[in-house]
């Protein structure tokens, strides 16, 4: 018979107030196998630990059920604690009576009800509960950074200088990120060029540092310390091994299209920087637009490159590199209003800016050069409106989220506007301010000083009268509509993830929240962290954040792969599926649903009446399985089992519920 | 004798003669005018006994999982159905196509109601056909048991499936006729599996016939032989038809057994797998 340790813990009063701890407690002493049941305050504490262990020394136990929280939260404690015991680290079962029961009940009658039975269904699986062994793996000690924002490059910097090599991805044709194209941060209105761009040329100088602009990533397999990536890398058609980045065939490039980098506010050539001070500083030709690679002729940058760099057979190439440690840092975009705002034109009047436009406008390097004026017809506005909210808070339209970064933009463009065309009047329209930071309300409140004007609710409509635009709303604290015949409205759109997010969290098995944002481990305390191991999160992937919250982060996760490069070798889980080959027919349904290409099929000798066969069974691959436990769903003769989670274990917590 | 019976013969003849093949399944005479049996030619005079006639109904094709590691192919006569079953068992990984000598028959159609929804008469996969391939007519609806049942309440089905499987004796021929029903070992034989029982009870018979069902699934080749061979003519087909029509309804045109390389639906994982309920 086995000796069963029930502890259940209060959690303060997190689990007390809605469960009759006293009455668990009393009930699981009366269950099959258990030979010790007792509650403490906080189970997971140093006191709570050594209740255990002494409790294990005392009555002899050999597997311990705790009802506590979520085995996410402290299963991994509870497993080091036994390492110092008699009592294998597998033996252990967690039974959620927080998450589960007492957070989601107020009834405390029911609720201790129902705690009672998940602790009954854990001391039943408890006592189907065998020992596991860890093994371990080899750790590549290398990182990749997928994306090249300001994330990307800081998270870069800190592994390389920690000594690991690190592959910087980035799509576009330079690094930089969003944080290249703006003017002026808040709140202490340092020029973002002048912060960012000495730390991309760090980047790109960096002996440890290999970027991979221009490309994608296609494919991914393996696991935490052995990632194989296949990247493509988008063809350049441009040599960059030669090419010194003088620029003469960017001034001859007969091709004029939307600059991306001016978010569509002026021309660039098809043979391009996507800007001035772009790392790696080389062109790349855009295959859409240039007419050599549409139409066949032209031909004029080959022509003209001193160096002969230009190569229009230049192809797409895919070639594949093993990490040891994956961070995404794949940043955001602003959300498409034009497709929402209809009452706001949806996109038809140019005078409309989303803030990363005007950005651009307001940029010393961008398409005005510095001079606020309309995109329309050149002049300086002299009323501007500033919508705040735009997709953001606004579940019916939008997102329901708040994009957190525009309440500071919105004051920082206004004081902008302020500054360098006196006199102009500034509306900003808010649901709310917040400045949650060092020195944002201290700007905020500068910037009201400086002249803008705050009115607190949505604007409701915008069209055109003349060369105004006229935007309806409502100041919600007057009571009273409002109309301001706006030069020009600047647009606080709402942060989404990247476009091609999807792609890249499912190829990696990483969860995504209601909003595509990438779902971190822990809220509170695994916030760099995904559930896939090895797989780590910097910046806006993870959510909308400024760039002080985005550079920590980006820091933290690279804290994080640093700690996991320095490890020669990891420990992996021994929860994993075995094959009773005897009972397998090789039918191969749980190769297919193997979400990890953890299985396949293998010859065996074996012998059928009098006969001597070879016939396939499945064989897991150590390494890549990850516990899932699909292929125990998908095996109709029960032929695969996983370890921890045997059949027979969860038929047990099955009966000890129903039965 | 018709035509097409003296090819048949004439093919399990030479083929019995030339020692290609170890022996020809097809079908023979009982004692009742209406009924045939499978037969096993072994010598070229057996090719004299065999049948072919609106009775040769039964699949035979379930017959060449007991010979798995056969030391000659094996000749098989097959019509629509007994090619889906012979991918079926191929897909999954059970029978080796060149252990097989397949002799295509397309079918006119037999005297059965389950024959009614058939798609293909003509044999899907074949070495050699031994007439011409007439086209098969159209299918009456697909889902009849189905629907029929999924018209009712929820207690309704639920009285209803009770009752069928109230009379379900536990014998297993559903799951022997089966093409998809081809592991092993089958769980229902394990003795201790934890979750069926062997007693004949509500409970662990409405647990056989949802495993059994599921177990089946999207593999199920609607060859309609589960009910056919049904001792108490219980309309199972009702449970396969049902995830079939889901999948068809969800996710568009699938049909099982038609190639040996075509997926299960619901045996792949892949990225664009449709997940909007999670």
């Amino acid at each position: 018979m086995s000796k069963i340790g029930v502890f259940v813990c209060h959690c303060g009063t997190n689990i007390a107030n809605t469960v009759d701890v006293e009455r668990a407690v009393a009930s699981a002493r009366e269950l099959p196998g258990v030979a010790f049941a007792s509650e403490y305050k906080y189970m997971c504490s140093e006191p709570g630990q050594q209740m255990i262990k002494d409790a294990i020394e005392e009555y002899g136990l050999d597997r311990v059920v705790i009802a506590s929280c979520s085995p996410r939260m402290h299963e991994t404690t509870f497993r080091k604690m036994l390492k110092d015991t008699k009592v294998n680290p597998y033996m252990l079962e967690i039974a959620n009576i927080r998450e589960q029961c007492s957070w989601v009940h107020t009834d405390k009658a029911k609720a201790t009800e129902k705690a009672i039975r998940l602790i009954r269904m854990s001391v039943a699986k408890a006592a189907r509960d065998e020992p596991l062994f860890a093994s371990s793996i080899p750790i590549e000690k290398r990182a990749l950074v997928i994306g090249g924002g300001i994330a990307g490059i800081q998270a870069a910097l800190d592994i390389a200088d920690a000594g690991h090599e690190v592959a910087l991805l980035e799509r576009e044709p330079s690094i930089g990120g969003k944080m290249a194209m703006l003017d002026k941060t808040f709140p202490t209105l340092d020029c973002s060029a002048c912060i960012s761009t000495p730390k991309m040329v760090d980047a790109g100088a960096h002996p440890n540092i290999k970027l991979l602009t221009s490309c994608e990533v296609v494919k991914t397999e393996g696991y935490i310390g052995n990632f194989q990536v296949t990247i493509r890398r988008n063809a350049r058609y441009v040599n960059h091994d030669i090419c010194t980045g003088c620029g003469l065939c960017e001034t001859k490039c007969p091709v004029k299209t939307d600059s991306e980098f001016n978010h569509g506010l002026s021309k660039r050539p098809a043979i391009y920087k996507l800007f001035p001070q772009a790392v790696p500083s080389k062109p790349v030709i855009d295959k859409n637009s240039c007419l050599k690679l549409t139409k066949g002729k032209c031909g004029v940058c080959e022509k003209v490159c001193p160096l002969g760099c230009i190569d229009y057979a230049d192809e797409d190439r895919e070639f594949t590199e093993t990490f040891g440690a994956i961070v995404f840092a794949t940043g955001y975009e602003l959300i498409d209003w034009t497709a929402l705002y209809g009452e706001y034109g949806g996109g038809r009047y140019p005078d409309m800016l989303t803030g990363l436009q005007f950005e651009r406008l307001v940029n010393a390097s961008g398409p005005t050069e510095g001079h606020i004026v309309r995109p329309s017809d050149g002049k300086e506005p002299k009323t501007v409106a500033i919508v705040k909210c735009v997709g953001s808070r606004d579940p019916k339209k939008g997102k329901s989220y708040c994009s957190r970064a525009c309440c500071m933009y919105a004051a920082k463009h206004a004081h902008q506007i302020l500054d360098k065309l006196p006199g102009t009047r500034v509306f900003i329209f808010y649901i709310d301010v917040r400045t949650p930071g060092k020195g944002y309300e201290e700007f905020y409140d500068q910037t009201r000083k400086d002249g803008a004007i705050y009115v607190r609710g949505r604007i409701s409509k915008i069209y055109k009268d003349g060369d105004k635009l006229v935007c309806n709303g409502e100041d919600t604290l007057l009571g009273k509509q409002v109309k301001v015949m706006a030069d020009m409205v600047v647009l606080e759109t709402a942060m989404t993830p990247s476009s091609g997010i999807e792609e890249l969290a499912t190829m990696f098995g990483v969860a995504r929240d209601v909003n595509d944002w990438i779902q971190e481990a822990h809220p509170k305390l695994r916030p760099v962290e995904t559930q896939v191991g090895g797989v780590f999160l910097a910046g806006t992937c993870q959510g909308p954040r400024d760039i002080p919250d985005t550079v920590a982060h980006a820091s933290a996760a690279a804290a994080k792969v640093v700690s996991l490069l320095n490890k020669s070798e990891m420990e992996t889980s021994p929860m994993i599926s075995v094959v009773r080959r005897e009972h397998c027919c090789g039918c191969g349904a749980c190769e297919k649903i193997c979400p990890y290409t953890a299985i396949t099929l293998e010859e065996i000798d074996d012998r059928v009446g009098a006969k001597r066969v070879k016939r396939p069974i499945a064989s897991v691959n150590s390494g890549l399985c990850q516990g899932c436990g699909a292929c125990t769903a998908a095996c109709r003769t029960g032929a695969i089992d996983l370890l921890g989670f045997r059949n027979a274990q969860i038929l047990e917590e099955v009966d000890a519920l129903c039965l | 004798m018709n035509d097409n019976l003296a090819k048949m013969r004439e093919a399990a003849k030479r083929a019995l003669e030339s020692g290609d093949v170890g022996y020809v399944i097809g079908w023979g005479a009982t004692k009742f005018p209406d009924k045939t049996s499978p037969l096993f030619m072994r010598k070229p005079e057996d090719a004299e006994r065999l049948v072919w006639n609106e009775y040769a109904i039964p699949g035979i094709a379930k017959y060449l999982l007991d010979d798995l590691y056969p030391d000659k192919p094996i000749g098989v006569f097959v019509r629509g159905c007994d090619s889906r079953a012979i991918n079926r068992m191929m897909k999954d990984n059970r029978i080796k196509r060149e252990n097989l000598r397949l002799l295509g028959i397309p079918c006119d159609g037999k005297d059965d109601e389950r024959c009614t929804i058939c798609r293909n008469r003509n044999p899907l996969v074949y070495d050699e056909l031994l007439w011409d391939e007439a086209p098969t007519p159209e299918p009456k609806d697909r889902y009849f048991r189905a629907n029929a049942v999924e018209a009712m309440s929820a207690d309704g089905r639920y009285a209803y499936w009770s009752e069928v499987f109230d009379q379900c004796i536990r014998c297993y021929a559903c799951r022997n006729i089966c093409p998809a029903c081809n592991c092993k070992e089958c769980y229902v034989d394990m003795t201790a599996t934890g979750f069926q029982g062997k007693q004949h009870s509500r409970s662990d018979n409405l647990i056989f016939g949802v495993t059994r069902a599921f177990h089946v699934g999207d593999r199920c080749i609607e060859c309609g032989e589960c009910e056919r061979v049904c001792p108490m003519g219980l309309p199972i087909m009702g449970q396969t038809q049902k995830i079939l029509k889901d999948i068809n309804e969800l996710v568009g045109d699938y049909e099982s057994g038609v190639d040996a390389e075509s997926e299960n639906y619901l045996g792949v994982f892949d990225l664009d797998d449709k997940d909007e309920f999670m």
